[in-house]
């Protein structure tokens, strides 16, 4: 027990030694870009100069501050990454489980699979704006695309990782096939979904902001260029790095936070832990 | 026969296994009848195809050759009477339900009401000995308590059968002789056939009522050995000289091992 706490504060300690350390090499950095460069704050400003830019109160476009420009435009681009996000995770899931019912069904979807897992989210991105000719579905069904494959891949191993002993245990005591999902292959894969999750939420929110750059319409990737453009404070884009970095990592680890909360093995280590 | 009856009739079965294009013969012509409530053992060395026959008996497996019959009816049949309780090498357990859950999964599966259920897992835990873990996890107990759960899980269903393929080979000496004791105690009790699957001499020749020797290359019957010891049979009976030849005995009616 006192090891397991120690364990634990320490990495606790490895964190604040990291984001110290990272703190540190973009301060020194920031310091030299500093001396040899005249706009500095193109390449790398102090961290204190982009945190004073969040409270700031000057208006920099259509009289909104360089903070409120970055939330609005989070908000549409992160809420339709959203939307991507769940209906790919619902998509992956069902795909998945399909594909283990029938192998006919695993034989047809694999190799699409693959070849959406093998174009460059850049290159498609273009073709589901031509086609959708709107930039908020756009958004979605790109995330929605990056989402479904790690999601599906990884349930299915989870779907496949079951023992075949527990089948055979299932087989003699004569369960039907929904009783045989219900009890024993989705509790096994579920771990396996979340790491789909995980990889593919911050996925999710990246896609979005790219799918943002290829019109002006607004969105977290199109400040992004415009500020990077000049057309609008740097700072606008230092936040949105920032921002995104943060929003990326919190949905992983909200994702972490859902599992302990739904998946049957780690409710278990929670319990064992409390 | 005195009025014993058939539980389990082998009727010159044999096994071709097919993969990339090669056939593996896993056994050949086995024919044995096995009575109500006898318990066997299927020993052999490695590949010899225990598990395989097993399988056969149990419908998870069909034999391309010969059959099995189930009190004169189909495998198939008697799997969806639920006559069959299995015990695996590894516990099989549920690692997210507790030791109660585990043991009312199959009665889940017969969709008996929550009273039922744990009336009935009660009783099974008192059988096996863990009435106080009843709601550990898997992982909080040692080996041989978590096959005692698998032991309990398979008699939950109140089969007619009890097959075990090698339940006890991952567990240390001391817990297996224990649990040597405790099954044949539950065996008393319940009454079940037993298929019980190993390739230990000793623990063939203390369990059983015939020991069925298995040999490889391909897998065949090659003989069958009457174990007229007493019962109740408890830990002394292995320093005996009646078990030590029995045990002599088995071992010399391997063929060419
Ligand atoms: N699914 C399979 N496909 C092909 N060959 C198989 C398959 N299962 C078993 N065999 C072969 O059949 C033979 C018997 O296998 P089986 O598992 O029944 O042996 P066993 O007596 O249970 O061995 P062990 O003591 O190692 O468990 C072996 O030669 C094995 O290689
Ligand atoms: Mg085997």
């Amino acid at each position: 027990m006192k090891a397991l706490q120690t364990i634990r504060s320490s990495r606790k300690l490895v964190t604040l030694v990291w984001i110290l350390g990272l703190i540190i090499l973009w301060e020194c950095g920031a310091f030299y870009i500093e001396a040899v460069k005249r706009t500095p704050e193109n390449v790398l400003p102090h961290l204190w100069q982009i945190i004073a830019s969040v409270f700031s109160t000057k208006v920099i476009s259509n009289g909104q501050t360089a903070t409120q420009i970055v939330l609005t435009n989070a908000g549409a681009t992160l809420l339709r990454a959203g939307y991507g996000f769940l209906i790919g995770m619902a998509g992956g899931f069902l795909l998945a489980i399909l594909m283990k019912l029938s192998g006919i069904v695993e034989k047809v979807a694999f190799p699409y699979l693959m070849l959406i897992q093998m174009i460059p989210i850049l290159g498609m991105a273009p073709i589901v704006l031509a086609i959708t000719k709107d930039i908020g579905v756009s958004r979605i069904v790109i995330a929605a695309i990056l989402t479904f494959y790690p999601v599906c891949t990884n349930t299915l191993a989870g779907l496949k990782s079951v023992e075949q002993e527990k089948l055979d245990l299932m087989y003699l005591c004569a369960a039907n096939r929904y009783q045989v999902y219900w009890k024993t292959l989705i509790p096994t894969c579920i771990p396996f979904f979340f790491t789909g999750l995980k990889i593919s939420a911050p996925m999710a929110i990246t896609a979005s902001i790219l799918v943002d750059t290829l019109q002006g319409d607004g969105g977290l990737g199109c400040m992004l260029s415009q500020s990077l453009k000049h057309a609008m404070s740097i700072y606008v884009f230092w936040q949105i790095v920032f921002l995104s970095a943060f929003v990326g990592v919190a949905s992983s680890w909200l994702m972490g936070l859902l599992e302990r909360r739904f998946s049957p093995q780690k409710r278990l280590a929670a319990r064992k832990g409390a | 026969m005195n009025g014993s009856q058939t539980a389990i009739k082998i009727d010159n079965v044999g096994m071709v296994y097919r993969a990339d294009n090669q056939e593996v013969t896993a056994l050949t012509g086995v024919s044995l009848d096995i009575e109500k409530g006898e318990f066997i053992s299927l020993l052999g060395p490695s590949g010899c195809g225990k598990t395989t026959l097993l399988r056969i008996v149990a419908d998870l497996l069909a034999p391309t050759s010969g059959q099995v019959l189930i009190d004169g009816s189909s495998p198939r049949e008697a799997r969806l009477q639920k006559k069959y309780g299995m015990v695996f090498q590894s516990p099989v357990l549920y690692e997210w339900r507790t030791v109660q859950k585990n043991i009312e999964l199959p009665l889940e599966l017969m969709k008996l009401s929550k009273e039922e259920r744990a009336e009935r897992a009660r009783k099974m835990l008192e059988l096996v000995g863990l009435t106080d873990f009843a709601h550990h996890y898997p992982q909080q107990l040692s080996g041989g308590m978590q096959q005692r759960v698998g032991i309990a899980r398979a008699l939950a269903l109140r089969p007619e059968i009890l097959l075990m393929d090698e339940p006890f080979s991952a567990l240390d000496e001391f817990t297996r002789e224990k649990l040597h004791e405790d099954l044949l105690r539950i065996w008393g009790k319940t009454n079940k056939t037993v298929l019980f699957v190993t390739h230990n001499i000793a623990e063939a020749v203390f369990l059983s009522d015939r020991v069925c020797v298995l040999s490889p290359h391909p897998g065949r019957l090659s003989a069958v050995v009457n174990i007229d010891l007493p019962r109740p049979r408890t830990m002394e009976l292995r320093d005996t000289p009646e078990f030590t030849a029995l045990v002599a005995k088995v071992r010399n009616s391997f063929e060419g091992v």
